[in-house]
């Protein structure tokens, strides 16, 4: 946990729609899924994570549905739409230009 | 997406409480997997819940973020706000109550002053086209030392005036007359607007039934006899008939028929009472006199003219002078002693339509502006006792503050709750205001504008934006110190429970105080300046009695009575007058003061020449009782008697300002004088007082007085059926017995009028009537709410200090050194505003002194018993308080900690 890296800006929305992309999931699978595949070093600040569903939900990148959880409870389920989609390739292109970038201005020096 | 995106907010708006219910359900879950999480990692439940807690961060927070990122968190924040002040306003309804009617009082007043101001010098008259390119035509000229300036004029110089502008797309000529409208017993005195053709061409409001008249109806040398009724009495005396068309009107000596309706709200230009009807001005004015348009000896109209488009207001001004020389040349051939136009420097020009802006104004319109800012102070009065009470609220709350704030409200947010809470008891205020000023308004309504016929101000579009407006402002002045201080807390010592012991926000309370204080000063110095100055108007000497004289005019309407028939008719009044059991004397006369008044010009006196420039002169012909009957002193030599027949030398007495001017420092009496062209040489018998019959404290017009039987045999002339009487105690005592026994003489329609002179004067004390009144009940209005503000302080002051009073009377104080302490407070804060107040009254002062008769704007009285009013109401208002801080039980005070 001492290694956890601050979410840079702008890139919770991102990794949201890319959990998203496997499946629907509620909202602490997410936040976990984040934390395992990045190997702990991302930790979902928890207090955004809901802030961030309502904003994507707003913008049509995402639907939510009410179903049951693994334990059989009552829980929302968030899955990708359409757009949501689109987006997610559009972010994802973007954020490789930007890592390329700035790796070659690094490495320049 | 833009589609989705809004439905999404509508639901968030609209279906919110379920969104926060999920919100909340989905928050719980997310807990429970992340106990769960912990648990299976080998925390007890305790431990695992901590951790989730701390991790998870503030529920409210997330709450709060989540609400923002559904995108209606501004408008959801708004109306939770609105809930959420109503229910802190219903909570405390005293403390609602005080603020709400504190603030009706001071909106009300102002909404009330703005509906007056916004009639006399704002509003156009209703339905008028192009407003800003019509104006009031004035001329003037200078004439006897100084520049006389006019707006009453003759059916001739408007004709000269349409020959020659250029300017203008339309001049219209209108006046209005009082006449007796119906026949027999119901007849009544109504107004009739007289008009010309033009005149409903400025006009964008079509008849609501038939027409109006035509440029053929309204012709030279008479008009048609039709009418165009207003709409009020369409629906009063024809019941709003649309077959009355064709129907008659008969009003003064003329039977109208009836040719259209005006619509609803429509009065021409406004004056003194709105019209009943519209009729065609050279109809009426030929009924009056045939030959109306022969020349430039009858005044009667006003014009209005409107610009053509491109054309500004100085050129229209300078074609319009260049017209009135024209027309002024055009008179010097008729009468060749004037002088040239040149020489008088004659000018024409245009002012708006509204009276009250002309150049010859009364003084309403000042008046009405200074209570405007009277109405603003009283309402700067009642906002600093609302400040007063909030701020106090403020220091009750800071517990509930600091724990939102603890729970993460931000302060933004608080500070927009507070202000919501604020503006809801504003918006309840101008509630009131409007409903106050819409029924009490009629008061004002009716001292300053007797004209219109307009409904109150709840129904008025622009008095509703002015209360809408004000009420923002003062919630906005009375809201927003409060809450900065409210927000100002220490959260958590205020948590702690740590009482804080300073007073903080006392010093902006006592500003507060000092500014009622000082307010109220000047507006009580006002109010006593108005009121001396009414007092003055009031006991000023007119150089006649006022109380126990009424004016009996009949009108002779529907008879044609030749000179014999007219003079045996007015000796018939004067007899039936005096049968009346009461009634001391009675006279004949010509002119009678703010009535109307025979003017001869300047006498011709031999060795004198230009009389004509020394003043105005005018001729009154009276019976032998004429003096004694309203109350004229001679100064020097005597009235004319019965003696002074037909058959007797000439006699005339002369007014003491005509004896100086025309005979300077020579006994006038014995002198001789003749009129005009006629050959009569009139002996001055005596000197009478003069008499104010233009402007009251004006000066004074040159009067001469000559016996009535002369004056019908030297000018071949009738006696008017008009006549003074003098009664035992009070005119109006008189007016219905007067009415009765002179109408019996009176033939056929004619119709009498009785009028108290009290009536007459009033009108024109009216100026100073109104602005006593309103600067008194104001100040009044002010004083109470400054009373009230005093003791509020002064009483939360002592609450505050229960402590140390305590320990003081514990220390051996005495009863009366505490109250002492207390009442010294009050009278201290009374001081200062009396100096500050003092000091800006003063200065402002010099404004306001045009509008006093005769009153000293430094008047010491005046001063003096502002301050002691001031200083008894600062100690009435500070002994309860003071009382209770006396009582104060030291065992008690001491422990209550």
């Amino acid at each position: 946990m001492e290694d956890r890296l601050d979410m840079p800006q702008g890139t919770l929305d991102l990794l949201i729609l890319k959990s998203l992309s496997l499946g629907a999931m509620h909202g602490w699978a997410i936040s976990e899924r984040i934390r395992s595949a990045s190997s702990a070093a991302l930790q979902v600040p928890q207090g955004s994570l809901y802030p961030a569903l309502h904003r994507l939900e707003r913008r049509g990148w995402i639907r939510a549905e009410w179903g049951a959880s693994e334990n059989n409870r009552r829980a929302k389920f968030y899955e990708l739409t359409r757009a949501g989609r689109k987006q997610l390739a559009r972010e994802t292109a973007e954020w490789e230009k930007l890592t390329t970038a700035v790796g070659l201005v690094l490495r320049m020096v | 997406m833009m589609l989705a995106d809004l439905r999404y907010r509508l639901r968030a708006l609209f279906r919110r409480d379920a969104m926060e219910r999920e919100l909340t359900d989905e928050l719980g879950f997310h807990l429970e997997l992340e106990i769960g999480k912990h648990m299976r990692a080998g925390l007890s439940r305790a431990e695992a819940e901590r951790r989730a807690r701390i991790e998870f961060g503030g529920v409210e927070q997330i709450r709060e973020d989540a609400r923002a990122a559904r995108g209606v968190a501004r408008l959801d924040a708004l109306l939770q706000d609105v809930r959420y002040g109503w229910r802190s306003l219903t909570s405390r309804p005293g403390f609602a109550a005080a603020v709400v009617l504190t603030l009706g009082l001071g909106i009300g007043a102002n909404v009330a002053m703005f509906g007056v101001l916004d009639r006399l010098l704002l509003r156009p008259p209703a339905f008028l086209s192009a407003p800003d390119a019509v104006h009031r035509v004035y001329w003037s000229f200078v004439w006897d030392g100084g520049v006389r300036t006019e707006r009453i004029f003759e059916y001739r110089r408007y004709l000269d005036l349409k020959q020659s502008v250029t300017s203008f797309d339309a001049l219209a000529a209108f006046t209005d007359a009082t006449v007796a409208i119906g026949r027999g017993a119901d007849s009544r005195q109504m107004t009739v607007a007289a008009v010309s053709a033009s005149f409903f061409d400025f006009f964008d409001a079509p008849a609501t039934v038939g027409r109006y008249f035509t440029e053929q109806e309204d012709a030279m040398p008479a008009g048609q006899n039709v009418a165009v009724l207003a709409h009020g009495f369409w629906q009063s005396a024809y019941g709003g008939r649309s077959t009355v068309l064709g129907e008659e009107l008969y009003a003064g000596e003329v039977r109208y028929a009836i040719i259209g309706v005006a619509p609803q709200g429509f009065v021409g230009m406004p004056v003194d009472e709105a019209p009943a009807a519209f009729v065609p001005i050279t109809t009426y004015a030929h009924a009056g006199s045939p030959d109306f348009a022969q020349d430039y000896s009858w005044s009667w109209l006003e014009i209005l003219a409107r610009r053509r488009s491109g054309v500004s207001v100085e050129q229209a001004s300078a074609d319009l002078s260049v017209a009135f020389a024209r027309s002024w040349e055009a008179q010097r051939e008729q009468a060749s002693s004037q002088p040239p136009a040149a020489e008088v420097r004659v000018a024409g020009e245009l002012s708006p339509v509204h009276f009250a802006r002309g150049p010859d104004a009364g003084p309403e319109g000042r008046i009405a502006l200074w209570v405007m800012g009277v109405a603003l102070i009283v309402l700067l009065i009642a906002a600093a006792n609302v400040i007063n009470l909030m701020l106090a609220r403020a220091l009750h709350r800071r517990r509930e503050i600091a724990l939102r704030l603890a729970l993460g409200v931000s302060r933004g947010r608080l500070l927009q709750q507070l202000m919501m809470e604020t503006l809801l008891l504003a918006l309840l205020g101008g509630v009131a205001g409007v409903a106050a000023a819409h029924w009490g308004g009629g008061v004002l309504r009716a001292l300053f504008l007797r004209a219109d016929d307009v409904a109150g101000v709840a129904t008025d579009g622009r008095t509703l934006v002015f209360a809408g407006i004000l009420t923002l402002a003062t919630a906005l002045l009375t809201g927003f110190a409060p809450a900065l201080q409210a927000l100002r807390v220490d959260v958590a010592g205020t948590l702690k429970g740590a009482r804080d012991g300073g007073y903080r926000s006392s010093r902006v309370r006592s500003t507060l105080l000092l500014l009622q204080a000082a307010l109220s000063v000047v507006l009580l110095v006002g109010a006593g300046l108005f009121v001396r100055s009414l007092l003055n108007v009031r006991s000023h000497d007119l150089g006649y009695d006022v109380d126990p004289v009424v004016i009996v005019e009949a009108n002779a309407r529907g008879v044609e009575l030749n000179r014999d028939q007219r003079n045996a008719l007015a000796d018939r009044m004067l007899e039936a007058a005096l049968a009346v059991p009461g009634v001391r004397s009675a006279s004949l006369l010509t002119s009678a003061p703010f009535l109307g008044s025979e003017g001869r010009g300047a006498p011709v006196v031999a060795g004198r020449d230009s009389l004509n420039l020394l003043g105005r002169y005018v001729l009154q012909a009276g019976s032998p009782s004429y003096f004694q009957t309203v109350g004229t002193d001679i100064v020097r030599g005597r009235a004319f008697t019965t003696a002074d027949g037909a058959g007797s030398m000439p006699v005339v007495v002369i007014s003491e300002g005509m004896a100086h001017a025309v005979w300077p420092g020579v006994d006038p009496i014995g002198a001789q004088m003749r009129l005009g062209n006629d050959t009569t040489a009139w002996t001055v018998i005596g000197v009478a007082e003069n008499i104010d019959a233009r402007e009251i404290g004006g000066d004074p017009e040159f009067w001469y007085y000559m016996p009535i039987e002369q004056h019908k045999a030297v000018f071949n002339a009738a006696a008017r059926p008009v006549l003074f009487a003098r009664v035992q105690g009070q005119g109006s005592d008189y007016v219905a017995a007067l009415r009765e026994r002179v109408q019996r003489e009176l033939p056929g329609d004619a119709y009498v009028r009785v009028t108290p002179f009290r009536e007459i004067i009033a009108r024109q004390q009216r100026s100073w009537r109104v602005g006593a009144t309103m600067f008194v009940s104001f100040a009044g209005l002010a004083l109470i709410l400054a009373g009230i503000g005093l003791y509020s302080v002064i009483a939360y002051a002592v609450a505050q200090r229960t402590r140390e009073i305590g320990v003081r009377i514990a220390l051996g104080a005495r009863m009366t050194s505490v109250m002492l302490m207390i009442v010294s407070q009050g009278v201290l804060f009374a001081l200062s505003g009396i100096i500050i107040g003092g000091t800006v009254a003063l200065f402002a002062g010099r404004w306001i002194e045009p509008l006093l008769f005769s009153a000293s704007p430094a008047d010491p009285l005046v001063y003096g018993s502002v301050a002691g009013l001031l200083l008894v109401i600062a100690i009435a208002a500070t002994v309860r308080p003071a009382l209770r801080a006396s009582r104060v039980d030291p065992t008690v005070a001491l422990r209550a900690d």
